[in-house]
């Protein structure tokens, strides 16, 4: 499965390899584990420096945990992360806090990633504060001119979080996320609990600060067209495990797996013209704790054969033209 | 870095202005700061010693020092001149000179003994030398009162600080490292505190030699578990916010996280239960003055007081327990006011109302 990834195509500045995120389940009076929550199931993907990867998929199906594990938020069960060619998942805490400052993370919930009690001030400094960065003087310079970069008017640094609307508060979150100066900035679901309007604006914030600092984006997201928008490359994820991967123009073209499929057909287009969907996704989403066999996808795919029950598909190009860009983990592609 | 607690943020300002709007927690408050800071005064307020007294063009302040006989040119009944100086006879002494004494209000300290005065022995009834009485030792109770009330609700403030602080820490970490470290010390706290509280201070109080401070390192031990509880669930609510997330994501320690982070937003237990466990910890002090395992013998304490008015010979001296009962139930009605609206004023609720 590394082999399906190729090491040629542009520097790859993080690269996630077979990555596991198990977490127990435990029951009775005693608190056994009684089974595993299998969130993230071998996922091996690589970021490209300057690049912007769109992660999709439905709720629930590791996204976010994702993330988190791959800045170690959360304890990988197994697999590795390497950043600058360093498996960061095995480093000491100390060279770990000093990895830390080069992968900062936007969160989703604007309200409730900002501490209530801390002016917008304090929290974009307290990145600088933790990592003893230059004197409280250039420490306040800094984040007036975070502020600024983010369209912010530093004179908003004595008021509390309470004092801004949704947009503004994620554009206070990003300005943390920025104070330490990082390559990668992991954006979970940064625009999802905005109004449309406001979306775009923090969209072209992100493609301009992008720019402007040679950032590297993971873009996590379940909207599609959002996705399309920002990224270049995209990864599809269904119950734990990347079912396609390539360039954004390449899925938005030729999706090859049916569950990507499905999601782009479910994109509301502005078109009543438009012709009835080719296929509807039934039923819900599968536990992540008993997964399918074979194909996670298969209970929901209307193009499903009886060998999807049993085997595994594996991530592989899609056609043979293409060996690098486009891959895809179905058996009927 | 814990200046950032004491710091006002909207939300705590609001609180304040509907603490003040509720004027019975407000005004219960002003008395109580006002009593609070007089009674660090009362050495000023009832005490043998004069204020001020001018003499021979000099001027002395006796409160906190000895002068004897001689240097206002005393003596006493036996001739001897080494004892301290009677102030209360100063004012008849000084008549019609240059010289001058400042007494008290109260010229009367709680640990003298005042038997000349009265012919019946003491408990003597509430008169203008001694305007609550004196109890069975012949002291007056208005001052014992009023040094009494220091002691109380200084041992009372230090005492709730020591073990709300430690409290606190010990809950925070609960709740906020969870898992085994939070189990076991759950199970040591709840059988800590099935331990019976009045029971095991007056046995450690029979083993060590009670003091003030002893007293107040007894208790702590043994009360300091009431605050883990909330501090706990608090930090367990409070952690799961992203932005303890965001902090861990840029490398902030445990501790920063905790205390700089978390702490702000878990304070309102703390503060609301602050002044009901000042009652508590007059009452408890009070009970064991009364049993006589509370602080040694001499010091003015309302327990001791209550002691004496409950005592077969004394059930008729009706001012040896208006006065201290009276004393207890104004000091915890008033506390229990400020406390009471203090909660009205934080509940979260009131927010969410129409008007």
């Amino acid at each position: 499965m590394k082999d399906a990834l190729d090491p040629e195509n542009g520097k790859f500045i993080l690269r996630v390899n077979s990555l596991v995120k198990h977490y127990p389940l435990r029951g009775g009076i005693l608190s056994r584990k009684i089974g595993y929550v299998k969130a993230v199931q071998d996922v091996s993907l690589d970021i490209r420096e300057g690049e912007t990867l769109g992660l999709v998929g439905e709720s629930g199906c590791g996204k976010s945990t994702l993330a988190r594990t791959m800045i170690l938020l959360e304890k990988p069960t197994s697999g590795n992360i390497l950043f600058e060619g360093k498996d960061i998942a095995s480093l000491s805490s100390k060279e770990l806090f000093q990895v830390r400052r080069k992968i900062q993370m936007i969160f989703q919930d604007p309200y409730s990633s900002l501490n209530p009690r801390m002016t917008i001030g304090e929290i974009i400094r307290d990145p600088l504060i933790v990592h003893k960065t230059g004197s409280r003087k250039e420490q306040e310079e800094k984040v007036a001119s975070l502020l600024i970069r983010v369209g912010l008017s530093p004179d908003m640094m004595d008021r509390y979080p309470h004092e801004f609307s949704g947009g503004q508060r994620q554009r206070i979150g990003i300005a943390r996320a920025l104070a330490l100066d990082p390559q990668i900035l992991i954006a979970d679901e940064p625009v999802s609990s905005l109004d449309v309007s406001v979306q775009s604006q923090a969209l072209n914030l992100l493609t301009e600060l992008q720019k402007d600092m040679e950032l590297t984006y993971l873009f996590i997201s379940h909207d599609l067209s959002v996705v399309e928008y920002i990224s270049d490359r995209i990864a599809v994820m269904y119950l734990g495990r990347i079912v396609e991967m390539g360039d954004t123009k390449e899925i938005f073209e030729n999706p090859a797996h049916p569950y990507t499929r499905a999601l782009m057909e479910a994109v509301p287009v502005p078109d009543p013209k438009r012709g009835g969907r080719k296929i509807i996704l039934k039923g819900e989403p599968p536990s992540a704790i008993h997964p399918p066999s074979g194909c996670a996808f298969h209970p929901r795919c209307p193009f499903v054969i009886p060998e999807c029950r049993k085997q595994l598909p594996l991530l592989e190009p899609f056609s043979p033209r293409n060996t690098s860009s486009h891959l895809v983990a179905c058996i009927r592609k | 870095m814990f200046i950032h607690l004491f710091k006002l943020n909207p939300i705590t300002q609001k609180r304040l202005r509907r603490f003040k709007k509720i004027k019975r927690g407000y005004y219960s408050l002003i008395i109580l700061t006002l009593l609070t800071v007089i009674s660090l005064f009362c050495n000023f307020i009832a005490n043998k010693r004069a204020i001020i007294v001018k003499y021979d063009g000099r001027y002395y302040f006796p409160t906190f020092k000895f002068y004897d006989m001689a240097t206002f040119s005393q003596t006493d009944e036996w001739g001897f001149d080494d004892t301290e100086a009677d102030y209360r006879s100063m004012k008849k002494q000084f008549k019609g000179t240059n010289n001058f004494v400042l007494m008290p209000l109260v010229p009367f300290d709680p640990y003298e003994n005042d038997f000349d005065y009265y012919r019946e022995p003491p408990p003597n009834p509430p008169d203008r030398r001694h305007w609550f009485g004196t109890d069975s030792q012949g002291r007056d109770v208005f001052a014992r009162l009023l040094y009494g009330f220091r002691v109380s609700i200084m041992f009372a403030l230090i005492f709730v600080f020591i073990s709300q602080i430690a409290g606190t820490i010990i809950g925070s970490l609960q709740g906020y490292l969870a898992g085994k470290f939070d189990i076991y010390t759950q199970r040591v706290i709840e059988i800590w505190s099935t331990l019976p509280f009045l029971y095991i201070v007056i046995i450690m109080a029979t083993f060590f030699k009670s003091g003030f401070l002893m007293l107040l390192f007894i208790m702590t031990l043994f009360w300091w578990m009431g605050i883990t509880y909330y501090m706990r669930t608090e930090m367990y609510r409070e952690k799961t916010r992203q932005y303890v997330l965001a902090a861990r994501s840029y490398g902030a320690s445990h501790f920063r996280i905790v205390f700089k982070h978390l702490l702000p937003n878990c304070l309102t237990p703390l503060i609301t239960f602050a002044p009901f466990a000042v009652v508590g910890a007059i009452g408890a002090l009070t009970g064991l003055d009364y049993l006589g395992y509370g602080l040694p013998a001499p010091t003015p304490s309302w327990g001791e007081l209550i002691d004496q008015a409950l005592q077969i010979q004394n059930r008729d001296k009706i001012w040896l327990t208006i006065a201290p009962f009276g004393a207890i139930s104004i000091t915890l009605i008033l506390v229990t006011l400020v406390g009471e609206s203090i909660r009205e004023a934080f509940d979260p609720k009131q927010y969410a109302r129409y008007k």
